[in-house]
């Protein structure tokens, strides 16, 4: 299979006199279509390592591929395009515009890669309807609940259809049932676009769901387990 | 409590050093424009009446007149009067030499037999000192001069000193150098001293004195030799104390020195917005912030105090600041109002450097710290109010800001409307501080219709910002829309900068717009000469020699000689213009707008009445018919008002008379402009040349023709509003700082969202563009609303102020204009003050802003 993300004895250290060695030579490879969720203790680098992944950051020594495409040959601008297109990212606080309405806030992205006002709505209204908020579209993120609120964020990530999903604890600010709901959701968006889905998470349930489970301590692997049967297969 | 808060205060200031920066330097703009516009205006009240004062010498009491000065006979009327000890009578004349740079020179006529009991001389060059009296009667041409002028000019005893005169240019020969200490000191030391007599004759006085300065006996009170002289001067001439007649200046500068008051009160008033806006931002920033110290045990009002005390430091710093760069900023002001006060009301000052009045500073200070307070109220009220709960969770959850009702609505509406009223229907005679409560109703009702307007704007803004700048303009577009209360405060701030530029602007032009017509319809004699390259000279005059000269060139068909002066007028002055009325009226169509024009050519000739013009009646409402009473150095003169004519020669009102009739009452021949009237044919230009060649280097003279003439006195209208078009400087420059300080605070409170549009794929570029666009749609909609209240206030302007101050009625003008020319300028500006936040949204470390870590 073809890799997706490839990160390649990857560190990444902060400070110049009391150096934090966030990330410790880090070896990672994620296959197109698999869903690999990163687990460990609040420190351990997980957080960092979606910043690198998402170009958000660069590493201090080692080489990030996505796609094959090496990040360090990018620059910022062509970092961003290539987030913009190829990365979709939901956040553990969503961080919707709290100016825009939920339409809006999901034609976004389409908008500023160019696309006019017409068209990049028409297309966020497939997609929030796609997600359950077919109702909800013009109302501001003030007005609606958390579920909601992610759903409409999930929906903005997946705008351009992006091969790579990244998720920041998408479930950490919902109560169980709707974080159930929204890992529902991305596991039937999983199926629907083949995404790969690269989920930093402190919830067993949720790491369930994917087929491979990495966790860290202290910036390095600590173990690796493949999941034979997801959460949703087992709950069918 | 308060200390542990403070910490927390402290630490905030640390984080956001640029913004408290600025917005102190907001208060501080405000502070310094007061402190120094108010140094200013007492450095140069302080100079005139030093100047006085010194001149004044050991003089108890002085008797003056209007500026033509009064006969002779009357010194020894005052030399009679019991208490009397002392009198001697005194010319001052602002001369120039003839060396190459022209110098003025102030030339101080006294009586030499007694005016060293009088003033201080002291002589550190001279054989023929000024106790000798006879030096001066044998030798009219002597003078004394003072030690910085002589070094200034290399000169020394028995030199020759060239100076012009009314009767051309004439050679006096220097008798002594006296040190620059008493006399010696005024006009910067520029001075000289003559004999009363022969200034008479050279400066063309007649047998008239300017002043006489009298000493008292000290064992009368001077009450009651001030009583005395009184009861036996004519009405014309009045009897003051040296100090007092500061006093008299202060009346005549009062309009520059409102327009300075005005200016402050701008500043300051910007000052308050960005205050205010800085104060909201923080609070909003501040959210968690304050529901954590809630949380923790921070009672309510301890968190209103928090947010006041923060207030109170940062106007007391930015008063401190604001007071010290005050005094600076005053060195220059000083500059141009004592250039004003001596273009435009013809006033000799001695230089002198800034005065520090602790008073003035406490109070620019208070004034400071109080904006701040009163700014900051709100905000933290608001903060004190925050329910704990919500103000726990994240950003998301906060309240929609709630400035947007209908009540607030209409009560902006009544206000604006009540303001509109008072000024349409109220009388002028209420006065200057009643009327401009008036425009404080219509500004504060604007503020608080503001929010609204703002967002009306925006959503009009709205498709054509998508649609010139795509998603960036959407965005830039709907930040604001849906941050009112942030926007309408930077859009406050510029509103009320540019509703003083727009409207001071319309009120400029109009006045411009009047005169140019007024000028193009009155003024049409072929050639003007004048005695001054500024408004007038109130010591320098021509001679009826000079103009009988100028009759019997060939190509003359006919001169005129005018004078325009001002007299001592209930309680205040009036200008009298003397002409000779025949040929005024030739000159003239239909001049006479309210009553009769015939009558008019037929009375005033014969001195046997008086036209007035228009400002004059409206100040002091005389009407046609009425008896107007002048009061002359030889009694008083009443003639009935025969007409009103329109005319703007001074804003004090013009009474227009008889030449001969003002020279029997004024023994005053002297002359101020000579109007030129050319025989059909005559090349004006030709004419003009040949007529300076005559005079060249013999009479200091500006010869124009009539289009320069014109040209002239629209230059010296701009003289006049120079303090306005500083005052309009101002007010940009502190807009401007309230839009950097707005978007620096935008950016700041967009962190977060700034750092999403970032991490879904929004380039460098993109949002450089947005922050960009948003400087530039404030400004638009600051533009309209700046523009909306600048037509509300030209209206002000001429319905009451240019009315109280003037007597003016000048017709509204819509400042289109000048509006359109302000567009780009304000959108330039705007860009400019986004650049600095700009470069911060775009430098923002993504991952921190949107809370990864």
């Amino acid at each position: 299979m073809p890799q997706m993300v490839e990160l390649i004895d990857v560190s990444r250290d902060y400070g110049d006199v009391d150096v934090v060695h966030a990330l410790r030579h880090f070896h990672l490879r994620i296959e197109q279509g698999e869903r690999v969720a990163i687990m460990g203790p609040s420190g351990s680098g997980k957080s960092t390592l979606l910043n690198l992944v998402c170009g958000l950051d660069e590493p201090t020594t080692g080489v990030i591929k996505i796609e094959g495409i090496e990040l360090s040959r990018l620059d910022d601008d062509a970092r961003t395009r290539l987030r913009r297109e190829k990365i979709g990212m939901v956040f553990q606080t969503f961080n919707l515009l709290s100016t825009l309405n939920a339409l809006e806030n999901v034609a976004l992205p389409l908008r500023l890669n160019g696309l006019g006002p017409r068209e990049a709505e028409r297309r966020g209204r497939i997609l929030l309807e796609r997600v359950g908020l077919g109702s909800r579209m013009a109302h501001l993120p003030d007005a609606l609940s958390g579920g909601e609120r992610q759903r409409t964020a999930i929906a903005r990530a997946l705008i351009f259809q992006p091969p790579l999903l990244l998720a920041d604890e998408p479930t950490g600010n919902l109560d169980s049932a709707t974080g159930d709901d929204i890992l529902h959701l991305l596991d039937d968006l999983h199926r629907e676009f083949e995404t790969t889905i690269l989920l930093v998470t402190h919830n067993e349930l949720a790491a369930a769901y994917c087929d491979r489970i990495v966790r860290m301590r202290d910036g390095s692997v600590l173990r690796e387990e493949r999941l034979l049967k997801t959460g949703a297969e087992i709950e069918q | 409590m308060i200390r542990a808060l403070s910490l927390v205060t402290r630490r905030q200031w640390d984080r956001h050093r640029l913004r408290t920066g600025l917005t102190m330097l907001g208060i501080a703009l405000g502070v310094s424009v007061i402190f120094a516009v108010r140094t200013a205006n007492i450095t140069l009240l302080g100079s005139l009446r030093q100047t006085i004062e010194k001149l004044a010498g050991t003089a108890t009491l002085q008797v003056i007149g209007g500026e033509s000065g009064f006969p002779e006979e009357v010194l020894d009327l005052v030399r009679s009067t019991i208490g009397v000890q002392i009198a001697e009578p005194v010319i001052e004349v602002v001369a120039h030499t003839a060396f190459s740079d022209e110098a003025s020179l102030m030339v101080i006529g006294v009586d030499t037999t007694g005016d060293q009991e009088l003033r201080e001389y002291q002589f550190d060059e001279s054989r023929s000192e000024i106790g000798d009296p006879l030096v001066y009667v044998a030798q009219p041409d002597s003078i004394l001069i003072s030690r910085p002028f002589a070094d200034k000019h290399g000169l020394k005893e028995e030199d020759r000193l060239p100076l012009f005169t009314s009767h051309g240019r004439k050679e006096f020969t220097i008798r002594g150098i006296f040190k620059p200490v008493g006399i010696g000191e005024v006009f910067g030391g520029q001075v000289a001293v003559m004999d009363v007599y022969s200034a008479q004759f050279v400066f063309d006085r007649g047998r008239n004195f300017d002043r006489i300065d009298l000493m008292t006996d000290p064992e009368v009170p001077i009450e009651t030799v001030e009583r005395r002289l009184r009861d036996q001067l004519p009405a014309g001439l009045e009897v003051t104390r040296p100090a007092s007649r500061g006093e008299g200046i202060e009346n005549t500068v009062a309009a520059m020195r409102q327009g300075l008051i005005i200016t402050s009160f701008i500043a300051l008033l910007v000052g308050l917005f960005i205050i205010f806006n800085a104060f909201s931002i923080s609070v909003n920033q501040r959210w968690k912030e304050i529901g954590v110290l809630r949380a923790l045990g921070v009672e309510a009002p301890n968190i209103q105090r928090m947010f006041l005390g923060e207030a109170a430091v940062i106007g007391m710093l930015g008063s401190l600041i604001g007071v010290a760069g005050g005094f600076y900023i005053a060195v220059g002001a000083t500059e141009v109002v004592s250039g004003i006060a001596s273009a435009v009301y013809g006033y000799a000052s001695t230089p002198e450097p800034p005065i520090f009045r602790l008073d003035y500073a406490l109070e620019a200070f208070a004034a400071g710290t109080l904006t701040s307070l009163v700014a900051a109220w709100l905000p933290a009220r608001a903060a004190a109010r925050l329910n704990p709960a919500l103000a726990l969770h994240n950003i998301e959850t906060r309240q929609p800001e709630a400035v947007l009702g209908r009540p607030r609505m209409l009560a902006g509406l009544g206000l604006i409307l009540s303001g509109l009223a008072f000024i349409r229907f109220s009388t002028p005679r209420v006065g200057l501080m009643l009327q401009f409560g008036y425009v404080v109703l219509i500004v504060l009702g604007l503020i608080i219709v503001l929010p609204m307007l703002a967002q009306w704007i925006a959503r009009a803004l709205r498709p054509v910002m998508a649609w010139a700048f795509g998603p960036e303009g959407l965005l830039a577009i709907d930040t604001m829309i849906k941050a009112p209360r942030r926007t309408s405060a930077t859009v406050g701030a510029l509103m009320i900068g540019l509703m003083f530029v727009f409207s001071t602007g319309a009120y400029i032009q109009s006045y411009q717009n009047l005169v140019m017509r007024w000028m193009d319809r009155t003024i049409n004699s072929d050639l003007f000469v004048t005695t001054s390259e500024q408004a007038r000279s109130r010591t320098y005059h021509f001679s009826e020699a000079l103009s009988q000269r100028i009759a019997a060139l060939p190509g003359v068909k006919r001169v005129e000689n005018v004078r325009f002066t001002f007299v001592p007028f209930a309680g205040d002055t009036a200008a009298v213009i003397t002409i000779e009325m025949d040929g005024w009226f030739d000159r003239q169509h239909h001049p006479v707008e309210e009553g009769d024009d015939r009558l008019a050519r037929e009375l005033l000739p014969k001195g046997e009445g008086f036209v007035i013009a228009r400002n004059f009646s409206t100040r002091w409402g005389t009407r046609v018919g009425d008896r107007l009473r002048l009061e002359s150095p030889t009694g008083p003169l009443e003639r009935p008002v025969i007409g009103i004519i329109e005319d703007y020669s001074s804003e004090k009102g013009s009474v227009f008379m008889d030449r001969e009739l003002f020279k029997t009452y004024w023994r005053d021949s002297a002359i101020d402009f000579i109007d030129i009237n050319l025989l059909p044919g005559v090349d004006r230009a030709a004419f003009k040349s040949e007529l300076q060649r005559m005079l060249a280097g013999e009479q200091r003279a500006f010869i124009y023709t009539n289009d320069e003439y014109k040209r002239w006195v629209m230059s010296l209208i701009d003289q006049f509003f120079t303090l306005n078009y500083m005052q309009m400087v101002v007010a940009i420059f502190v807009a401007a700082i309230g839009i950097v300080n707005t978007l620096i605070i935008s950016v700041s409170e967009r962190r977060r969202e700034i750092g999403v549009i970032r991490a879904i794929g929004g380039l460098r570029g993109q949002v450089r563009k947005m922050v960009l666009l948003e400087a530039v749609a404030i400004a638009i909609v600051g533009l309209v609303v700046g523009a909306l209240a600048g037509a509300l206030n030209t209206y002000f302007l001429i319905r009451t102020a240019a009315v109280i101050l003037a007597g003016f009625t000048i017709p509204f003008h819509f400042p289109a204009t000048l509006i359109i020319i302000s567009m780009p300028i304000v959108v330039v500006i705007a860009l400019a003050a986004a650049w600095l936040p700009a470069r911060h949204a775009v430098d923002l470390h993504v991952a921190e802003a949107i809370g990864y870590e």
